[in-house]
């Protein structure tokens, strides 16, 4: 029995330790099993797909189908594009930090063409260790620097794209400063107005005043906002420093406050302790939850993204106004993959994408409606743009708001989109802070056993200790 | 002597037993509501409109809003045919090795003696505590190395080394193998592999149906190595497209959600209750052994 | 019952002892224990960040990694998690399986459309459980999910009740889909495990007048041993590796409530920061306890079980030389 053991365990170390030495010379990773792949996956494509196999496949990996959407689109209108390439989707959604690891280990399988990533996490695709798998736009044969000053893309769509060697490897479609999103019936009702200039003025600046404008609301039976996720992206990205400084865990004062501020709007019942992406906070959206809420945080993209499919009954009943305080919170980046084939292909998306300032480019139909309208030929849902060129000559006019011009709120609102505070680890840690405030919020934990414990738990998962 | 053993109960049929019946029946009707329950409103609630489900989740009245759930669902970028497909290619696969060989490897412990039979199956009995989950960072950077990520037989071949599948056949056949007809085959000039194959097969096939029912459940059910080893979503197996469910696309529209939960489970449901005869008589079959 | 003919066959025999094993042992080499070792060595390695194919042994203290798992608090509750949440499986669905087992073999009241009962029991099982946790997540969604609905309507509570953000709650609910999802197949385990007693010693103690509870404790339960103890260690494997239901339910929270070792592994080693060499680790230790608690569960069970197998034997034997029926059961 002993011997049987041994001699397996001996045998299995032997190939063990052949394997690393041949592992460990090739240094570039795994460059055999990639050339195998290739050959494999190309075979497949040949025998899989035969009617339209002359076209090449484009894998495209994104968290929402709107970047798939996109290239759709761009293949919509480049009939002779859409010839050549077709496109392979992977969309995963964040929830549950699922989208990363999937994306990593794809990308390491040089299974993917072009790629999005969001505020929270592309900081370690464009600057952190996944920074080696994207390739520096002018790879992909853009003129990057021309264009961008061409089309006045915002600097921190820019520098939080840029990687550790000063090259462009992502940049973002959207400008993603915040506003506050609210209801014109309920602000009526309580504030007698639904004027944006007023409402601004009764629930802001400041949170002090946000909480006055809540008591007023709760006498009223509203709730001021659906879940402490609400205040939660303003308080993120309003904050003056991130998650990680010097490599060590760092807790930003105005981050440590939304432990405060998240249990007043619990103990006094300001809102439906929803979670926001749950289906109660899509429920406060379409006005059906247990009481009215009046509003949201966000940026334009949650009018576009979010709140039009939600909203349900409640169109046109909304308004944006200037938040308690500046934020910006999301975006998406797109990215193109080093080890992709179809590098050309992939930045002729690209630049369609971000940095294409004609009517016909992405950014404009975006900003103006004309990328999904409505069945009628009306605008449908408009978006700030990251193009200064764009925005200019556009109209953020939208029914959804009561024909309200969004943009007189989102573009000075962009000015807080700055991403100094943005860290690779964003999505973990957040999930981890947001978890223990919840704790404490619950009333299952002390403020000081949450905050250690979040420390903890970063330290465990992350190894990043706290300062 | 069985007629006494046999006459006691009926003389037991008072009120007591009639009281201990119906608490028994009032008991296992419970428990079958309780198993039932949860599918039964995945299903209903699969008919449903959004807001029916956000007013009342729980409703025993089907909606008419399934065809409105298909196209939401439809529209979402799941492939309920390729993860069926994959589910089906990988489980039964892993079925057959795990069934085939493992029957032949306790073959070769019950029917011969050979020098190093006690430590091997006293090996498996080790080896029967590993779990793949233990192993499977090795497993990965193993599978990545020699480019199986993303290979459905990644997830096929390994089950040819089902220990625990060993050690339930040789139980079973260490009980039900009878070597005289064995020996009465050899001397007939049969060799040992039509031995295996034509004689002692067919008399494990109780057992075999049994632990091949098992070993697809498990595979069909397995999360933890497709997750990590497969990462093209045309590989993706049914867990994973299930585990998707939960994202944020999706969440928007409940209705769409038990939809796609329930497209997951009907299939099985089927085959379920066609094979559900085969597990009962399987199991009452594998209770004449030993 | 070895004739001298296997005897003298037995050396050419031996040959295709080996033949049969190999499938087994070439695939166990490679894509089992291959694997294991692997994950063993990464252990005293720096392997971490993504696909990270340049690693080293530590120089150094080369139990690092140990170490500091070791003092992970994570870890440490998850492991925790992992027995408290399978105690609170196993206990309740061993006791629901043998009283199901001891009602649907009871030979003087059957149970009708036992046929029925127990297809419907052993349902759940058949589901993928990733559908489970899904399923689950959406009955007890919170403020408006099927649960609340009926806490509500059935007047037990006023408002909804937020059953994400309890840790108990949370524990409560991820053991009872495992008990759920399980108490059908091991129901099934032990029936199969009772059939397979031979039937004349049930008639024995027939004769000698036994009812009912005295039959099922004294025959069926020894006599079932071997079956408990292999359900008892393939439940302890499973739910010490339990993956699926607390990682799809709710991602191993709140507050880490549910995570459960195995949640603890995959989420060091593939995602956040790779850090393989810490999972693997874990992965060892983790190993190690289920060695432990195999090997306990095997010595406690093994001089009883023998003997019982013996008894079982010799009472066969008997049996076979048709005297069963004058024997007596004690």
């Amino acid at each position: 029995m002993k011997k049987a053991l041994s001699l397996l365990a001996a045998l299995s170390l032997m190939a063990s330790f052949t394997a690393c030495g041949t592992d460990k010379p090739a240094d570039t990773p795994a460059s055999t099993p990639d050339s195998q792949a290739e050959v494999e996956s190309s075979t497949e494509e040949s025998s899989e797909t035969p009617p339209s196999g002359d076209k090449r496949e484009l894998k495209v990996w994104a968290f929402t189908t709107e970047v798939p959407g996109m290239v759709t689109k761009y293949m919509e209108l480049n009939p002779d594009f859409a010839a050549q390439y077709e496109m392979k989707e992977s969309v995963i959604a964040t929830t549950d930090g699922a989208y990363q690891p999937a994306l990593d280990a794809a990308l390491a399988g040089d299974e993917v063409d072009m790629y999005a990533a969001e505020a929270a996490f592309i900081l370690k695709y464009s600057q952190g260790e996944a920074a080696k798998y994207a390739a520096p736009y002018e790879d992909l044969g853009i003129d990057v620097d021309a264009k961008i000053k061409e089309a006045e893309i915002a600097q921190y769509t820019v520098d939080i794209g840029t990687n550790p060697d000063g090259k462009v490897v992502g940049l973002g479609y959207q400008a993603t400063g915040g506003a506050f999103i609210y209801r014109r019936s309920i602000a009526k009702d309580v504030f007698g107005t639904d004027d944006p200039a007023k409402i601004k003025e009764e629930v802001g600046p400041g949170w002090d005043k946000f909480f006055e404008a809540a008591a007023k609301l709760k006498e009223k039976g509203y709730g001021i906002v659906s879940g402490d996720g609400d205040i939660w992206h303003a308080i993120e990205n309003s904050s003056d420093t991130g998650w990680v400084v010097d490599d060590k865990l760092h807790i930003d004062p105005k981050r440590e406050e939304f432990l405060d501020l998240s249990k007043k709007l619990m103990d006094n019942d300001y809102h439906n302790d929803t979670q926001d992406w749950q289906e109660g906070w899509f429920a406060d959206m379409a006005g059906t939850g247990k009481k009215g809420i009046l509003g949201f945080f966000g940026p334009a993209w949650l009018i576009n993204y979010t709140l039009k499919d939600n909203c349900g009954d409640t169109f046109g009943d909304w308004a944006v106004c200037e938040p308690p305080v500046g934020f910006f919170w999301g975006g998406t980046w797109v990215l193109g993959a080093k080890s992709s084939e179809n590098k050309e292909a992939v930045g002729d998306i690209i630049e369609w994408i971000t940095l294409d300032t004609s009517e016909t480019g992405l950014q404009y139909m975006w900003a103006n409606g004309t990328f999904a309208p409505n069945e009628d030929g009306t605008p449908g849902t408009k978006d700030c743009v990251a193009s200064g060129v764009v925005m200019a000559k556009s109209d953020g006019k939208v029914d959804i708001l009561g024909g309200q011009n969004m943009f007189d709120v989102f573009v000075p609102a962009n000015q807080f989109a700055n991403g100094k505070n943005l860290t690779p680890y964003d999505e973990d840690i957040n999930t981890a802070w947001r978890d223990q405030v919840r704790q404490y919020t619950s009333g299952q934990k002390t403020r000081d056993a949450a905050i250690d414990d979040f420390k903890q738990a970063v330290s465990d998962k992350l190894a990043i200790d706290a300062e | 002597m069985s007629k006494t053993s046999y006459d006691e109960p009926k003389s037991a049929k008072g009120p007591a037993y009639y009281g201990y019946k119906a608490f028994q029946y009032i008991f296992l009707i419970f428990l079958a509501i309780m198993s039932l329950l949860p599918f039964v409103i995945m299903i209903i609630n699969a008919t449903r409109s959004r807001s029916q489900i956000e007013s009342h989740a729980i409703s025993l009245i089907p909606g008419k809003n399934l065809l409105v759930n298909w196209k939401v669902f439809n529209g979402k970028s799941f492939n309920v045919t390729t993860g069926f497909l994959n589910s089906v290619i990988v489980s039964t696969g892993a079925t057959f090795c795990s069934v085939y060989f493992s029957t032949m490897t306790a073959f070769a412990i019950v029917a011969y003696d050979w020098k190093f039979k006690k430590p091997f199956f006293t090996f498996i009995m080790c080896v029967l505590m590993i779990p793949p989950q233990v192993t499977s960072i090795g497993m990965y950077q193993f599978m990545y190395s020699i480019g199986m990520t993303n290979k459905l037989l990644a997830l096929i071949i390994p089950a040819v080394a089902a220990p625990a599948t060993v050690f339930f056949m040789r139980q079973y056949m260490a009980g039900a193998l009878p070597m005289e007809i064995l020996q009465s085959a050899r001397i007939d000039g049969a060799g040992e592999f039509r031995i295996y194959n034509q004689i002692a097969l067919p008399m494990m096939k109780p057992a075999m149906a049994t632990q091949a029912i098992f070993a697809f459940v498990s595979s069909w059910n397995n999360l933890f190595l497709p997750l990590i080893l497969l990462t093209d979503k045309k590989k993706f197996t049914m867990p994973i497209m299930v585990s998707q469910l939960n994202g944020d696309i999706y969440k928007t529209e409940y209705g769409a959600v038990y939809l796609g939960l329930t497209l997951t489970v009907l299939p099985l449901f089927v085959i379920y209750f066609l094979l559900s005869k085969y597990i009962i008589a399987g199991v009452a079959l594998g209770g004449v052994k030993e | 019952m070895k004739s001298a003919q296997s005897r003298i066959k037995s050396i050419s025999n031996a040959k295709y002892g080996y033949l049969f094993i190999i499938p087994f042992v070439v695939v166990y080499l490679i894509f089992h224990l291959y694997p294991t070792i692997y994950t063993m060595v990464l252990g005293f390695t720096d392997c971490k960040g993504l696909n990270n194919t340049n690693w080293h042994l530590l120089k150094g203290n080369i139990f690092t990694n140990f170490q500091q798992i070791l003092q992970n608090k994570s870890f440490q509750t998850s492991v925790k998690n992992t027995i408290v949440i399978w105690i609170m499986n196993f206990i309740p669905q061993i006791s629901l399986a043998m009283l199901l087992t001891a009602w649907f073999t009871a030979r003087r009241i059957t149970v009708k459309g036992q046929g029925i009962f127990k297809v419907i029991f052993y349902m759940p099982n058949i589901i993928t459980a990733a559908t489970i946790a899904i399923l689950f997540h959406a009955l007890f969604s919170y403020p408006t999910g099927p649960v609340n609905d009926l806490l509500q309507r059935l007047n037990l509570r006023d408002g909804s009740y937020n059953f994400f953000i309890s840790k108990p709650a949370s524990k409560l609910i991820v053991a009872f889909i495992q008990f759920w999802t399980w108490y059908g197949y091991t129901m099934i385990i032990l029936i199969s495990g009772v059939l397979g007693i031979s039937p004349d010693i049930y008639e024995a103690a027939d004769i000698d007048g036994a009812n009912g509870v005295q039959i099922f404790f004294k025959i069926t339960i020894p006599n079932l041993k071997t079956i408990l103890l292999y359900t008892l260690v393939t439940s302890l494997i499973g739910g010490l590796n339990m993956f699926d239901i607390p990682k799809l339910y709710l991602n191993g929270g709140p507050d880490n409530s549910t995570k459960t070792a195995s949640v603890f592994i995959y989420e060091q080693a593939f995602s956040g920061k790779y850090l393989y060499n810490r999972a693997s680790a874990a992965s060892m230790l983790m190993f190690i306890v289920i060695a432990i608690c195999s090997a306990i569960l095997f010595y406690l069970m093994r001089d009883k079980d023998a003997a019982a197998l013996a008894k079982l034997k010799k009472q066969e034997r008997k049996a076979a030389a048709k005297r069963a029926s004058t024997q007596t059961w004690r």
